[in-house]
């Protein structure tokens, strides 16, 4: 089957891979072959598949095929873009006298499915299904490969037939199929998604207690997550989550919520988030008494999680911000989001952009981090003690070990555990 | 002329006129074109005022043989107005605009006006921003005002006059006002409030003021338990002090970075001009504050410049000369026909009665006749549920200023322009019947009435008109205020910006704070006062 797929979410990125192994002809809407996102590069086995589909002749860009030519397109855009969905759909409809099948993957909100599938003639066999991208990082291709259950949004017969036709390659396993209307898929998928936030916001709350009550909180957390009803996921205790997709997500729901319900649990959540991305700032604050004029502060980490190259509604943006006011100069490291924050801030006085770890730290009165990269796990412990003014570390992520950086000389905070 | 000479002319037209009722009066259709006077979108109608058009030339006359025009020139250019005091009151150089200069001995006083505006500006921002951290590093999320008399009445006015004109970044801080010495609005509001993300401004003059202090010092000592921080720290963090003493607030330990100034030319119930005005900046904005001193100016300017006969503060006051001196009315309600302007009688209250309550002219001799009225007011529909009733029916003349705006809630629904509506015509029916009793109906319903339904009328009021509340339109209605309180204390020949009178209590109140801890100290009491403090003596030892 001649398949286009548009977007670049990590979950456009699998299925192109994916179905194109299966014998599919896959046009990728847009120019480039490879994800832009080093988050969705490192998904493994994708970059292989992809390869060998480019190789194979089974995917191809837009700009060498017709992506309207395609009767299958696969959606995968991003929140807040249902306009540009939107748009694709009209002129699918336009272009497209006979059937035509839009397998919609992205994350518009409730609703949005419908809006497209009213885009369509149905009379011509033109429908849209949903299906909820419920793919984690670290395991899509395999999730993707080998599904479980899949919940499906589909309100015709014919566009179901066709839709599992498309599926067979990865559902012969007996994959459980539940097919629901578009807008309930939807608002399943919005259901998971705001109760993960909810857990996000109820495990930092947790551990701003813990900060008081004298525990560790990722001692606390192992023992919650044996208890098979909490499970382990969406427990980790940090900075407050980023990102634009996610919040934005969060924000439609919470706004939903509270306009329809009068329900403020969600709005609560991001509420919460958005002062806990200034938590190492506080940290910060209160080890130097109210007073940070002049200090000359490290962070480590600015892009809003590892493997992404943008500082989108990051915590380093409210921390920087938080410092800049108090006159502290800020001396920043990122793997690969150093230049998206430059475009934000500029050249300023009072920031210095480093292109090695190390080289922020240089006389530094207290290293933040903020994204937890990789290569700052484990660190040259004794460069970092001999480079830095004041060993004063703020773990924004629970990366390090409190009690070796105790026994180390460092006065570490994290979040969550108690100041060693 | 002289003075003497118009007061007797003007005593001849109260004779001739005392008898006319006002529904006689306005039965001329030319009354309101003659009595209605406007400048920069604000109407002052004085067509229900027990004059005519040509008393109104009299009053000038007088005004004139005051050298009310060379006053009002003393007053700008910042001479010693304030004789017992030996000080200018430039109020009206707070809102002088930037670029303009006055000179007072020596120093161009509008450099340092803008410098401490530009000051809070950049306070003001840091507090929208978010940037400015509580002693945990959680961004002030609230403004607690301590201060009193004028420390307090015009921002706690203006603040609430101007709510709907918050900027986003404004709203998320609650601006709260503690004013009383007992402590009492303070303790409710501490029990509520969290100290990590309280700021205190202590707003005082001389920085000596009892009840604000006592007020700081019982914050102070909640944030100092609260954090078990330093003070030191809690007083960098957690106050603004705002003072004509820097080093009284020094000495209180207010840091220099967190003080804002005036200038001893700045009287107290004319200071929301001045860095006093910060709550109505956090509150409105500093683009919003610096409109609120534009319209201020806009009225500086008419009543620096226009002809007296045109001029609104001064013909304001002179209808209120004609009520009080000739008429014999004692009385004078505020009437604001707009909830927001709940606060606004109290504010009247102090700058009308603080400064013109006086019965010693500037030669030391004795006035005359009467000064200031006494003054009170609510806001116009609810005080028709309360003290309309004296004013309708009751024995007392009282002069009434209405004062409404003719728009509201222009971009909103339906039901609250209904309400506006209704305010309105309240306003109006109200201010008619007052002026005509029962001839405002037809002659034969209102002489059909038995006696407890009839109304007398005749009852003098003022009408001011605004397009819309604005912090503009604010601006210009309390500067017509202040200056028809000058042009007043001008032909009365008294002093406006001293305020001795209540200096002996505060004196005595020291004395008695001794009393209650020590009594029979001084033994030198009156008996009535003795008598009382033996009875809570008495009381406060049995626990």
């Amino acid at each position: 089957m001649k398949i286009c797929v548009w977007g670049d979410e990590l979950a456009g990125w699998i299925a192109a891979a994916q179905l194109a192994a299966y014998g599919n002809d896959i046009i990728k809407a847009g120019s480039a072959l490879a994800p832009a996102e080093s988050a969705i590069r490192i998904e493994p086995g994708l970059m292989n598949q992809l390869e060998q589909g480019i190789i194979g002749g089974q995917i191809r860009s837009s700009e060498e095929e017709d992506p309207f030519s395609a009767e299958i397109h696969w959606l995968a855009i991003g929140p807040g873009e249902l306009e540009a969905a939107s748009e694709i759909v009209a002129h699918l409809a336009a272009v497209h006298q006979d059937s035509l099948l839009v397998v919609n993957q992205s994350n518009l909100g409730t609703g949005a499915s419908d809006q497209l599938q009213a885009r369509l003639d149905q009379s011509k066999n033109q429908h849209v299904v949903y299906l909820p991208d419920m793919l984690q990082g670290g395991q899509a291709m395999r999730q993707f490969a080998h599904p479980e259950v899949l919940l499906v949004g589909c309100e015709n017969d014919s566009a179901g037939t066709m839709f599992t036709a498309l599926m067979r390659p990865f559902t012969r396993e007996g994959t459980e199929l539940r097919l629901m209307s578009r807008r309930e898929a939807e608002f399943t998928k919005f259901a998971i998604t705001g109760m993960l936030a909810l857990r996000l916001g109820y495990i930092n709350e947790l551990a701003m207690l813990a900060d008081h009550v004298g525990v560790d909180i990722e001692t606390v957390r192992d023992g919650m997550s044996t208890d098979q009803r909490v499970g382990p996921y969406y427990l980790s205790p940090g900075c407050g989550f980023g990102g634009q997709h996610f919040t934005q997500y969060i924000e439609g729901l919470a706004g939903l919520l509270s306009k329809t319900r009068g329900s403020t649990l969600l709005e609560t959540v991001l509420k919460q988030n958005e002062q806990h991305k200034e938590l190492p700032f506080r940290k910060l604050w209160q080890h130097y008494h109210c007073d940070l004029h002049d200090r000359r502060i490290a962070v480590w980490g600015l892009a809003f999680k590892p493997g992404v190259a943008t500082v989108e509604s990051a915590p380093s943006l409210r921390v920087v911000d938080a410092l800049l006011a108090q006159g502290a100069t800020i001396q920043l490291h990122d793997p690969e989001a150093l230049e998206d924050f430059r475009f934000h801030y500029g050249e300023h006085p009072q920031l210095v952009y480093c292109a090695h770890p190390y080289e922020a730290v240089n006389d530094a009165d207290a290293l933040l981090l903020l994204t937890a990269w990789p290569e700052y796990w484990s660190p040259n412990y004794t460069e970092l003690h001999r480079l830095m003014r004041e060993p004063v570390i703020v773990d924004g992520r629970n990366v390090y070990d409190p009690q070796l950086l105790h026994d180390l000389g460092f006065t570490y905070y994290g979040v969550g555990r108690a100041s060693h | 002329m002289t003075p003497d000479t118009c007061w007797s002319d003007l005593r001849d037209s109260a004779q001739a006129l005392k008898p006319r009722h006002l529904s006689e009066l306005l039965s001329d259709t030319r009354r309101f074109d003659a009595l209605t006077f406007e400048h920069d979108g604000l109407l002052l109608d004085l067509s229900r005022q027990r004059l005519l058009p040509e008393t109104l030339d009299q009053l000038v006359a007088l005004a004139e043989a005051c050298q009310l025009q060379q006053k009002i020139n003393d007053l700008i250019s910042g001479k010693p107005v304030n004789c017992t005091e030996g000080r200018a009151a430039l109020h009206t150089a707070l809102r002088t605009p930037a670029g303009k200069s006055l000179s007072l001995n020596g120093e161009d006083i509008v450099v340092g006006v803008q410098s401490t505006l530009a000051k809070m500006e950049a306070l003001v921002t840091t507090l929208h921003s978010g940037q400015w951290r509580g002693y945990s590093g959680e961004a002030i999320d609230t403004v607690v005002n301590i201060g009193v008399g004028g420390s307090d009445l015009g921002p706690l006015m203006t603040c609430r006059a101007l709510s709907d004109f918050k900027p986003k970044a404004a709203q998320g801080i609650e601006l709260h006002f503690v004013s009383s010495m007992d402590g009492s609005q303070l303790s409710g509001l501490l029990s509520r409030l969290n100290p990590a993300t309280t700021l205190f401004v202590l707003s005082s003059k001389s920085f000596t003021t009892i009840d604000t202090l006592a007020n700081a010092a019982t914050a102070r000592q909640w944030l100092v338990d609260a954090s078990s921080l330093d003070t030191e720290v809690i007083l960098r963090h957690h106050f603004i002090g705002i003072t004509a003493q820097p080093e009284k607030a020094s000495e209180w330990g207010i840091p220099s970075q967190n003080q804002l100034l005036f200038w001893d030319w700045t009287g107290g119930r004319y200071s929301m001009w001045s860095a006093i005005g910060l709550p109505i900046a956090i509150s409105i904005g500093m683009e919003g504050f610096r409109q609120l001193l534009d319209g201020a100016h806009s009225i500086d300017s008419h009543f620096h410049q226009a002809p007296l006969r045109e001029n609104l503060p001064v013909l304001l006051a002179l209808v209120g000369i004609w009520n009080i001196n000739l008429l014999d009315i004692h009385a004078h309600a505020i009437l604001p026909y707009d909830g927001r302007l709940a606060h606004l009688p109290a504010y009247l209250e102090q700058l009308e009665m603080e400064s013109n309550g006086k019965s010693v002219r500037l030669d030391g001799s004795a006035t005359q006749g009467h000064t200031c009225p006494v003054l009170w007011g609510e806001i116009g529909p609810n005080a028709q549920h309360a003290f309309y009733q004296l004013l309708h029916q009751g024995t007392e003349s009282v002069m009434c200023d209405f004062i409404v705006p003719a728009k509201r809630y222009t971009d909103r629904g339906q039901e609250l322009q209904q309400q506006h509506r209704l305010a309105l015509a309240n306003c109006l029916a109200q201010a008619r019947v007052l002026a005509l009793g029962d001839k405002a109906l037809d002659d034969d319903s209102a002489s059909a009435a038995p006696p407890w339904k009839r109304y007398r009328g005749n009852q003098p009021s003022t009408v001011i008109l605004l397009d819309e509340l604005t912090p503009y339109a604010l601006g210009q209605l309390i500067a017509v205020y202040e200056h028809k309180v000058y042009t007043q204390a001008v032909i009365w020949g008294i002093n406006p910006f001293d305020q001795w009178g209540v200096e002996l209590g505060k004196k005595m109140a020291t004395a008695m704070l001794d009393e209650l801890d020590n009594p029979g100290l001084s033994g030198s009491l009156d008996c009535a006062t003795s008598g009382l403090l033996q009875r809570i003596n008495t009381l406060r030892e049995q626990g």
